[in-house]
C-alpha cells in the first residue's frame, strides 16, 4: 500500500509494536518520535499520511500534539493509542482532532481496522 | 438482571403500542399514501421487538422483527404497499397481542401462528423494488433545508472506552447537519456508566443511509436507528405529569375511602346523640376531609368513555369484511368520563350489540341499494351525561327488529300471554333478553347461537344501570344503555318498607311525593299517581315483597325516572340520605329481580339495595 506513518511513544517498546503490526501489514514507517515536541517536528518534516500518538508523553502530552499538528493540516490523520480508564483524554484528544482511537493492550486486528477507518 | 420486574412493565407498554398501531393500521388503510402512519407503525413494533427481546419473549421478538422489516421495507421504497401487506400487518398485530397476553402470564408465544406469520412477512419484505428509492422527503418545516432524523444509536456493549466512540460518532454526524436534542449529553458520555446509547435530531440533507454509514465509520456501532421526526417541536413535558397507576391500586384505594365513608357515617350518627363540642366539631372537620378524599380517588378512576370507544373502530373493520357488509362507524362523546370499573364492565356488553347490529341489523349493500339506503351501513357508538348517569347509545341504520316475528316467538314459547297483539320497545326488550332468545332466528329466520341480548342487560343490571331498546322496521335500531357515574360510593335514599330499610340510588329518584294525600288514577290494570300533572304508575313495594302493609301513616311514594321509564314507588317511610358502598350481591336462585346489591349502612345493619331498572 505505501502508505506514510509516523509513530509517537515515549515507551521503545510500544514503538517498537505498533511498527511492526503495521509495517506487516504493508505501511510504511517514515520516522519515530519519543514526544510531543518531537511529534510535531517529525510532522512537519515527514507529512506522514498517518500518526499514531500516545496520550502520555513528556515535554508536550499527546492531546496538545494532536492541537499543534492539526493547525499545521487540518487534513491530518491522528490515531491515538491509550490505556484502559483514560477515556476523558481520549474524549479531549478527539475534540482536538483525533480521528480514532485504540486501546492498549494491543491487538493487532483492532489496530489494523483503526488505521484502515482513519485512512479510508 | 432480575427481569420479572420489568415483565408488568413490558406487558403495559406493549398494549398500549399495539391500540396505537392498531390506530394508525386503520388511519392508513383509509390514506394509504400517507408516510406517516408507516413510521409511527414502525416506532411501535420496533420498541416492542427491543423490550420483547430484552425480556427473552424471542417468539414476540421475532414476528416483531419481521414486521418491522417490512414496515422498513415499506417506508424505505424497496417494497410498494398492496392490501394483502395490510392485512398481513393486522395479523402481526393481533399476534403480537396474542404474544404480550401470553406474556401477561409469564409464556412466550406469538399466537398461533407465529412461525408462518414471521415467514409471510419476511417475504413481504424481500418483494421488488417497484421505484427507485429518492432522497428523504423534504419536512413541511420552511425554517431550514434538508428533513429532520430522529437518530438512536447504539455502540458495541463490548467497545472499550463507548464514550469516546459515541464522541466520535458524533463528530462524523456533526458534519452532515445540524445537531440537536443529544440525550445524554456529551458531557456524560465521559462517566462510567455511559452504556453506549445515545439519540439525537439532526437537520441534514443527507439521506439516512448516509447518515447510518457514517455512524458506522466510526467503529464499533452495533446499532443506528433513524426515523424521521414527526415534529420539529419541543418535547412534549405534559407528558411526564401523569402517572401510571395499577387499576388494583386503584381499586384497593377506593375500597378504602368507601370503608371511610361508612366509619364516618357511623360517627356522625354517634356523634348526633353526643352534645360534645369539641369532639362533635373534630369528627365533623374529619367527615369533611373523608369527603374530599373520597372525592380526590373517585376522580382518579375517572376515565375517558374514548378509552372504552377504541377498541371498536378495528372490531367494526373486522367484522364488516367477515360478514360482507359494508360499515361506517361514527364515534361521539368520547371525552365524557366514568369509573373505569364501569367501562370495564361496558366492554363487553358493547361488543354484543355491536356485533348485533352489524350482523342482523344491517343489511348487505345490495339489499341497502334496493331499498333505497347507502350502501354504507351507519353504525354510531355515542355517549352523553345525564345528571349522574352516562347515556352510551348503539344506533344502527339498517333493517330494524321483526315484532311480529319476535311476538311469534315469544307466545311459541309461552313467554307472553294470547292476548298481547304488539310488542312495545319495552316488552320486545324484555323478551329478547329472556335467557337463550334467540333474536338471530327472530330476525333472519337462521337458527344460531343467542346474540346475548340478555347477557348485555344481566351485566348493566348488575352495575346498577338500566338498557332501553328502540326499533323501527326498515329504519334501524336503538339500544340505550344507561350506567351509573361511579359505582363504588352511592348516593341513596333510604325507605322503610315493614320491618325492612331498602337503599335507592338517587341517581333514579326524581322526587318523592306524599302517596296517600295524593290523587291517583286508575287507568286500566295500573293504578297512577298524579304528579305534576302527569299520570306516574305505582308500585307498592309492601304488596310486591308480601309484607303486612304499615296502617295509619300517610305514605310517600318515591318517583324513579330512567330515561321515560317513571315509577312511583309507595313505601311505609323515608329514612334519610346516605352515601353507601355498593357491595357486589349473588342472589340465590329464585330471588326476584328487584335488587341490584347490598350494603352496610352506617349503624351497622345490612340492607338490599332497589334496581331501579326492574321497578321502573
Amino acid at each position: 500500500m505505501g502508505q506514510t506513518v509516523l509513530v509517537c511513544d515515549d515507551a521503545i517498546f510500544m514503538r517498537t509494536m505498533i511498527t511492526d503490526i503495521l509495517s506487516q501489514a504493508g505501511y510504511d514507517i517514515v520516522g519515530e518520535a519519543e514526544s510531543g515536541a518531537q511529534a510535531v517536528q517529525r510532522f512537519r518534516d515527514l507529512k506522514p499520511d498517518l500518526v499514531t500518538m500516545d496520550i502520555v508523553m513528556p515535554d508536550m502530552g499527546g492531546i496538545e500534539a494532536v492541537r499543534e499538528i492539526v493547525k499545521l493540516d487540518p487534513d491530518a490523520k491522528v490515531l491515538m493509542c491509550s490505556a484502559m480508564g483514560q477515556q476523558a483524554l481520549v474524549v479531549e484528544a478527539i475534540q482536538a482532532g483525533a480521528k480514532d482511537f485504540v486501546v492498549k493492550p494491543f491487538q493487532p486486528s483492532r489496530v489494523l481496522e483503526a488505521v484502515q477507518r482513519v485512512l479510508g | 438482571m432480575d427481569l420479572a420486574k420489568y415483565a408488568a412493565l413490558f406487558v403495559a407498554e406493549s398494549r398500549e403500542h399495539l391500540k396505537a398501531c392498531n390506530q394508525l393500521l386503520i388511519a392508513w388503510e383509509r390514506a394509504p399514501a400517507a408516510a406517516e402512519p408507516v413510521n409511527g407503525l414502525f416506532r411501535a413494533i420496533h420498541s416492542i421487538k427491543g423490550m420483547a427481546a430484552t425480556m427473552g419473549y424471542t417468539q414476540v421478538a421475532d414476528v416483531a422483527h419481521h414486521a418491522e422489516g417490512l414496515l422498513d421495507a415499506i417506508r424505505a421504497g424497496r417494497v410498494t404497499v398492496r392490501p394483502e401487506y395490510l392485512d398481513l400487518l393486522f395479523r402481526a398485530v393481533d399476534g403480537l397481542g396474542e404474544g404480550v397476553e401470553a406474556a401477561a402470564t409469564g409464556r412466550d408465544g406469538a399466537g398461533t401462528d407465529a412461525g408462518a406469520l414471521a415467514r409471510a412477512l419476511e417475504v413481504a419484505a424481500s418483494g421488488t423494488a417497484v421505484r427507485p428509492v429518492s432522497g428523504a422527503p423534504a419536512q413541511g418545516d420552511g425554517s431550514a433545508p434538508g428533513t429532520l432524523l430522529d437518530v438512536r444509536v447504539m455502540v458495541r456493549s463490548g467497545a472499550p472506552l463507548r464514550g469516546a466512540r459515541a464522541t466520535l460518532a458524533l463528530r462524523r454526524v456533526e458534519a452532515l447537519g445540524q445537531l440537536s436534542h443529544l440525550v445524554p449529553s456529551a458531557a456524560l458520555f465521559e462517566r462510567d456508566d455511559f452504556d453506549g446509547r445515545f439519540a439525537f435530531r439532526l437537520r441534514t440533507e443527507a439521506a439516512p443511509r448516509e447518515v447510518d454509514a457514517a455512524l458506522r465509520a466510526a467503529g464499533e456501532v452495533a446499532s443506528v436507528t433513524i426515523d424521521i421526526a414527526a415534529a420539529d417541536g419541543v418535547l412534549d413535558t405534559a407528558a411526564f405529569k401523569q402517572v401510571r397507576v395499577d387499576v388494583a391500586r386503584l381499586d384497593a384505594m377506593t375500597k378504602l375511602a368507601g370503608e371511610l365513608v361508612v366509619s364516618r357515617n357511623r360517627l356522625l350518627e354517634l356523634l348526633a346523640r353526643a352534645p360534645d363540642g369539641e369532639l362533635r366539631r373534630t369528627v365533623e372537620a374529619l367527615g369533611r376531609q373523608v369527603g374530599q378524599m373520597q372525592s380526590e380517588v373517585l376522580a382518579a378512576r375517572m376515565t375517558p368513555v374514548a378509552e372504552l370507544f377504541d377498541r371498536f373502530p378495528r372490531v367494526v373493520r373486522d367484522l364488516a369484511r367477515d360478514l360482507g357488509k359494508r360499515v361506517r362507524l361514527d364515534v361521539e362523546g368520547g371525552e365524557i368520563e366514568a369509573d373505569r370499573a364501569v367501562l370495564e364492565e361496558l366492554g363487553d356488553p358493547l361488543v354484543h350489540l355491536v356485533r348485533n347490529a352489524i350482523d342482523h341489523g344491517l343489511e348487505a349493500p345490495a339489499r341497502r341499494v334496493a331499498a333505497g339506503k347507502p350502501e354504507e351501513g351507519r353504525l354510531r357508538l355515542v355517549a352523553t351525561r345525564e345528571r349522574n348517569s352516562v347515556v352510551i347509545r348503539v344506533v344502527d341504520d339498517g333493517r330494524g327488529i321483526d315484532r311480529a316475528r319476535v311476538l311469534q316467538q315469544a307466545r311459541d314459547a309461552g313467554a307472553v300471554d294470547e292476548s298481547v297483539q304488539t310488542l312495545g320497545d319495552d316488552q320486545l326488550l324484555r323478551v329478547l333478553a329472556r335467557s337463550g332468545f334467540s333474536t338471530a332466528t327472530a330476525v333472519s329466520g337462521v337458527s344460531g347461537r343467542g346474540v346475548g341480548v340478555d347477557v348485555v342487560v344481566t351485566r348493566i343490571r348488575a352495575l346498577g344501570g338500566s338498557v332501553e331498546l328502540s326499533s323501527r322496521v326498515g329504519q334501524g335500531t336503538e339500544f340505550t344503555l344507561r350506567v351509573p357515574l361511579t359505582l363504588a360510593i352511592v348516593n341513596a335514599l333510604l325507605v322503610r318498607v315493614g320491618a325492612e330499610r331498602y337503599a335507592v340510588p338517587l341517581a333514579y329518584v326524581a322526587e318523592t311525593v306524599d302517596y296517600d294525600g295524593g290523587s291517583k288514577v286508575d287507568a286500566g290494570p295500573r293504578e297512577s299517581l298524579l304528579v305534576r300533572g302527569r299520570a306516574v304508575p305505582t308500585v307498592h313495594l309492601a304488596r310486591l315483597f308480601d309484607v303486612p302493609a304499615a296502617g295509619g301513616q300517610r305514605r310517600p311514594a318515591v318517583v324513579l325516572q330512567l330515561g321515560e321509564r317513571r315509577a312511583a314507588v309507595v313505601v311505609d317511610s323515608l329514612e334519610g340520605q346516605q352515601d353507601i358502598v355498593v357491595e357486589p350481591f349473588v342472589a340465590p336462585a329464585g330471588t326476584p329481580p328487584w335488587f341490584g346489591g347490598a350494603t352496610i349502612l352506617a349503624d351497622g345493619q345490612p340492607a338490599l339495595i332497589l334496581d331501579a331498572a326492574a321497578l321502573a
